[in-house]
């Protein structure tokens, strides 16, 4: 009984000292830490937390008010993805699903329970058309935009695409599937051929017979869409088959350091696009360290922190912040709601100027967006594995935006008529 | 005390073959039955049918599916995941295609296109048993998720490859889709279980049921008083894998509400098995105590340091979680290697003896 009663008594506590902390912000982020794609989801995770700790000790949070960056694991899965949503959706600000399996299964409810979902650079590439996804935000750019980036790219390095052949190396899943709609587009106007050669979740880390077939079809250009394993494995194989490097390009989420240390200078020339730089030296990371990392709050190590993947959960919870101080200065308030929050999502603008004051230029291109574009399509460079680490290659690529909002306006079109009654905002005009 | 059956009294063969002949258990079923459809309904938030009750009575289903198999007529099977895709496939391609149809008449014929395919691959059992027989259903398991993710007609041609559950309506009230309320899933859901359930425990104790326990205990001697083995271990194979496709279906209607294929890999059938397994084979209460165990359990533990603040990372938790379910079902195998299904019956016999064993 005795027990009881001091459980009883902490339970109590824990309540009260709950309800006493209500003058925060609650933006939980559906973390995997664990699972088979912890050790690319760690990095990010860092990045992410490691800013807003950083806001938070540095400036008190953000219009005063401080920033709880609550996490839940979900170990990448669906299953426990929408336990986390569920967990807290009643009081978050944000939802941050950090997968595609889980954006597929909070989106639809996104319009029920209006709180926002914040996908930088993953999730569903027609999410950019805002008029049909009012709650979804894919900033900066979507996978449609990696995709014509990278035909660019090419095009600008060797010369007309024509008459040449691309194997797409992906993920069989929805996240690899992605682009498909792009680039099959692209390929019936430029006149390549295109080679879809998916990887199932089981092949992942042995994909012999994939390299086999690229081998076999000698095609120009292999473009991938990895991630997790299959990232690593892929590169290995390129090594093993001696595929000439510098005409391999991988999607953002395939230039992650770990995976090219492992095969190190034999690597070197492999690229990736990518809408985030690692800026070693910037403000942001020196701040970061000063009053997060020095003062023990942090996971990262320093090694970590030069990656590409650290640098990129910064900026995703730089967009996130920008979100909320939009929307604070807007409404006027420091406690936003989720709706509101929407709004201030709806009208970000991270200019040059404002990406210096919060010292993080080069790491991210100047972008914004509005109520019809929740992607800002601002574009990205090209990195390149160096044998050691990722250096720009390129100057900033822009999307082809005309072919890519196309894309989006049937597709939004598609799955707002496959899920009806689906709410449109009709008001929102700016973009035609 | 509470369990005494002294002066209960038989007077007629129908009353000894009851369903419960046993006061008591009557009693508790209704405890249990009022429990779920009147006092969780009420009491429980969102974050509970979602979580908990929904998932818990989905995978209940789907290994009370799996148990008249494996349980009842003595079949491996490592095949119910993609079973449970068959049905969800079938159900998303009902719905599309036939828009007006009745949503809970979509999610039970479901479950026949469910059975179809589990006949056709049940029928290597005929020749091949135990371990050798797990393989052929493993084979199932894998050609079906490719055929998932490789026969873009399935999921419509839809550009991601995962089917998404449309807003479905029924009598004025939506009952899929985003647009549902839990609470009538959960009723939905729960109509369904209970429907199935009093139909699997009526099919155990009638003659099929008997034919397969004949089967499984040793199909030579079954034979030869007379069983048609073709007929009984098909039969097992069809009506299982119909409750598995209904499970399916009602697994991505009432729950997810979206999934892509490998949603159906391997590693839900192994979660099914283990339900199974762990609540016992062969039995029916113990498909509901193992997806306690294993589909409730783990939502309510990750609970546990947030209701009393203490500071563990999210991470943590989840290993600690881990550890503690594994522990758990450690502990329960060993103080009773048939499952929780038996661990019950045995503290009943003990309380019905109580305060005085002999």
């Amino acid at each position: 009984m005795r027990h009881w009663k001091t459980w009883a008594a902490a339970a109590g506590v824990a309540l009260v000292a709950g309800s006493a902390a209500a003058q925060e912000l609650y933006a939980p982020n559906l973390a995997y830490r664990t699972g088979p794609f912890a050790a690319t989801g760690i990095p990010l995770m860092n990045g992410q937390a490691d800013y807003f700790t950083m806001l938070n000790e540095r400036d008190g949070g953000i219009g005063g008010i401080r920033v709880n960056f609550d996490e839940c694991e979900t170990g990448y899965s669906t299953e426990k993805g929408v336990e986390c949503y569920e967990k807290t959706k009643a009081k978050a600000i944000v939802t941050q699903p950090w997968s595609t399996g889980i954006t597929l299964q909070v989106l639809p409810k996104s319009n029920v329970d209006e709180i926002p979902i914040l996908a930088p650079g993953y999730g569903f590439s027609p999410m950019a058309d805002g008029r049909v996804f009012q709650w979804a935000f894919n900033t900066p750019s979507s996978y449609w935009d990696g995709a014509s980036m990278i035909l660019q790219y090419l095009e600008q390095e060797g010369g007309s695409l024509e008459g040449k052949k691309i194997a797409f190396l992906h993920l069989d899943h929805p996240f690899g599937k992605e682009p498909l709609p792009f680039l099959e587009a692209k390929a019936e106007e430029i006149g390549f051929s295109l080679v879809p050669i998916p990887v199932g979740l089981k092949e992942m880390q042995n994909q012999s017979a994939q390299w086999l077939q690229i081998r076999r079809e000698r095609p120009d250009y292999v473009v991938m869409w990895g991630w997790g394993a299959m990232n690593a494995g892929a590169i290995t194989e390129a090594v093993k088959t001696r595929f000439p490097m510098e005409n391999f390009v991988g999607v953002w989420w395939a230039s992650h350091d770990a995976d090219l240390r492992l095969v190190g200078a034999d690597g070197a020339g492999y690229k990736a696009i990518s809408w985030s730089y690692p800026v070693l030296d910037a403000p942001v990371m020196q701040d970061i360290r000063t009053h997060v990392v020095e003062a023990g709050l942090s996971q990262t190590s320093e090694e970590e922190m030069q990656g590409v993947f650290y640098s990129r959960g910064v900026v995703i919870s730089m967009i996130l912040a920008e979100g909320i101080r939009a929307a604070q200065a807007e409404f006027g308030h420091a406690e936003i709601t989720p709706s509101e929050l929407r709004w201030g999502l709806e009208n970000l603008n991270v200019t040059e100027a404002r990406l210096a004051e919060l010292g993080m230029t080069g790491m991210v291109p100047p972008f914004a967006t509005s109520c019809a574009d929740h992607t800002g399509h601002s574009g990205g460079w090209m990195l390149e594995w160096d044998g050691e680490k990722f250096v720009k290659a390129s100057e900033l690529l822009k999307p082809e935006s005309a072919l890519v909002s196309e894309l989006e306006a049937r597709e939004a079109q598609a799955y707002a008529e496959a899920n009806a009654p689906w709410p449109v905002n009709e008001t929102c005009s700016v973009g035609g | 005390m509470l369990y005494r059956t002294a002066g209960q009294f038989k007077t007629s063969y129908a009353a000894d073959q009851a369903l419960f002949p046993v006061r008591q258990d009557a009693i508790l079923l209704g405890l249990v039955l009022v429990l779920a459809w009147v006092v969780l309904p009420l009491t429980a938030s969102e974050f509970a049918f979602q979580t908990m009750l929904i998932p818990v009575l989905i995978y209940a289903l789907a290994a009370l599916g799996l148990n008249v198999l494996t349980g009842y007529a003595g079949q491996l099977s490592l095949g119910t995941g993609a079973f449970m895709g068959v049905g969800a496939y079938a159900c998303y391609k009902l719905v599309t295609l036939f828009p007006w149809l009745n949503p809970v008449v979509a999610i039970l014929m479901s479950g026949a296109f469910s059975a179809g395919v589990g006949v056709a691959f049940g029928i290597p059992s005929l020749r091949i048993k135990g371990f050798y027989l797990a393989i052929a259903t493993l084979a199932a398991q894998f050609f079906l998720v490719w055929l998932f993710e490789k026969w873009a007609w399935l999921y419509n041609s839809n550009a991601s490859g995962a089917i998404q559950v449309p807003n479905l309506e029924m009598f004025g009230l939506w009952v899929a889709g985003p647009q549902a309320a839990s609470v009538t899933q959960y009723y939905l859901v729960l109509g369904v279980v209970t429907l199935m359930t009093v139909l699997c425990i009526n099919l155990t104790r009638g003659t099929l049921g008997r034919t397969w326990k004949a089967t499984r205990d040793m199909d030579i001697a079954a034979e030869l008083i007379g069983i048609n083995l073709m007929r009984s271990k098909l039969t097992a194979f069809a009506i299982s894998s119909y409750i598995v496709g209904v499970a399916g279906a009602l697994y991505v209607f009432m729950w997810k509400g979206a999934a892509e294929p490998n949603v159906f890999d391997i590693p839900l059938s192994f979660q099914v098995l283990f339900i199974a397994i762990i609540g016992g084979l062969g039995s029916i209460l113990g498909n509901y105590l193992g997806a306690i165990l294993i589909v409730g359990l783990p939502v309510a533990l990750n609970l546990v340091p947030g209701a009393l603040g203490l500071p563990i990372s999210s991470a943590m938790v989840e290993h600690l979680n881990i550890m503690i379910v594994g522990a758990l079902i450690l502990f329960f195998l060993i103080i009773e290697p048939h499952g929780l299904a038996r661990l019950w019956a045995l503290i009943r016999e003990k309380l019905i003896v109580w305060p005085f064993p002999y």
